[in-house]
């Protein structure tokens, strides 16, 4: 995995490339890929808890994507679009597994870290939050995971989980008190 | 959301959520449209197979509905011997040879050569 960022995603380029993949031009395909990809893998595995499960459906994503490319219309931003997919293979996923994910996520400490301590801390901190998400229902870890994670307005998360928004907030609401009771302990040593 | 513990929570949460928010992969453009072209001849092959599949399906169906079934066969024979003026010809030809076998078997010739026999 490289840290490099890919260049910020350009709505009207996304449509422009679209429509060169319809029309089979695979290096427009690439350019897709190499703008999302990298968002997309990020959310899945906050979803799935897997970075190699989270790399397949990502690529699942797109193979969609590109079946799809002739019959897209530009209602909505590219970006909603791939997560709504993303989000059907989730949902798939779970029911494949039989329920949500139970796997311990995987962690890998950021670089850049002051102090081995200061990263023990890290790890500490995002095992606990990752373990925590992992145990809320699959409505409120999608919902929690688009607001903060990929920090999308709750009326996209609406759009994407095909819910009102009041739900959204709702699912919300709950799954960050949810949290805060899984996490009590943890803060109480605080 | 105004509690201080609250809020100390919601920016540990942000915070440890947003470290994983993108997780850019080296070489994952390449494998997706790798992915993408095995696909495509993926599709093509189910699109002509099921093409032949169709058009097998036709043919046999075609060879199957040329051919009468045993049934209609069976009919169409009756329907011949009830309407056949040849079976009703070789019954004639059937009860003249029996007729035939009655007559009795002596010629002509010989008949006279008995009457012109010296001494009749």
């Amino acid at each position: 995995m490289s840290q490099e960022e890919p260049t910020l995603p350009d709505d009207e380029d996304d449509k422009r490339l679209m429509a060169l993949v319809a029309a089979g031009d695979d290096d427009a395909l690439r350019l897709l890929v190499h703008r999302h990809h990298a968002r997309l893998v990020g959310y899945l595995r906050g979803e799935v808890g897997s970075q190699a499960t989270a790399e397949e459906l990502a690529m699942e994503v797109f193979i969609r994507l590109h079946r799809a490319a002739s019959r897209w219309r530009p209602e909505a931003k590219l970006s909603t679009y791939l997560i709504h997919i993303a989000h059907n293979l989730v949902l798939n996923e779970w029911r494949r597994r039989g329920r949500k994910p139970t796997t311990a996520l995987e962690f890998a400490a950021e670089p850049g870290d002051s102090s081995q301590q200061s990263a023990r801390r890290v790890a500490e901190l995002d095992e606990a939050f990752q373990r925590a998400i992992a145990q809320l229902p699959p409505e409120q870890r999608t919902a929690i995971l688009l607001v903060v994670q990929q920090e999308l307005p709750y009326e996209e998360i609406a759009e994407i989980m095909g819910v009102p928004v009041s739900s959204v907030k709702t699912w919300i609401h709950r799954a960050r008190s949810r949290l805060r009771e899984l996490l009590k302990d943890f803060y109480g040593n605080e | 959301m105004d509690n201080p513990q609250h809020k100390a929570f919601d920016q540990e949460l942000a915070a440890t959520l947003s470290r994983g928010r993108s997780v850019a992969v080296t070489g994952f453009a390449d494998r997706v449209v790798g992915a993408v072209r095995a696909d495509r001849r993926r599709r093509v092959v189910i699109r002509w197979s099921s093409v032949a599949t169709a058009a097998a399906a036709c043919l046999v169906a075609v060879l199957t509905l040329s051919v009468p079934s045993e049934e209609a066969l069976n009919r169409q024979t009756f329907a011949l011997f009830a309407h056949d003026e040849s079976a009703q010809f070789a019954d004639l030809l059937g009860a003249s040879a029996d007729l035939s076998l009655l007559s009795p078997a002596v010629e002509k010739s010989s008949v006279a050569e008995v009457l012109n026999a010296p001494g009749s």
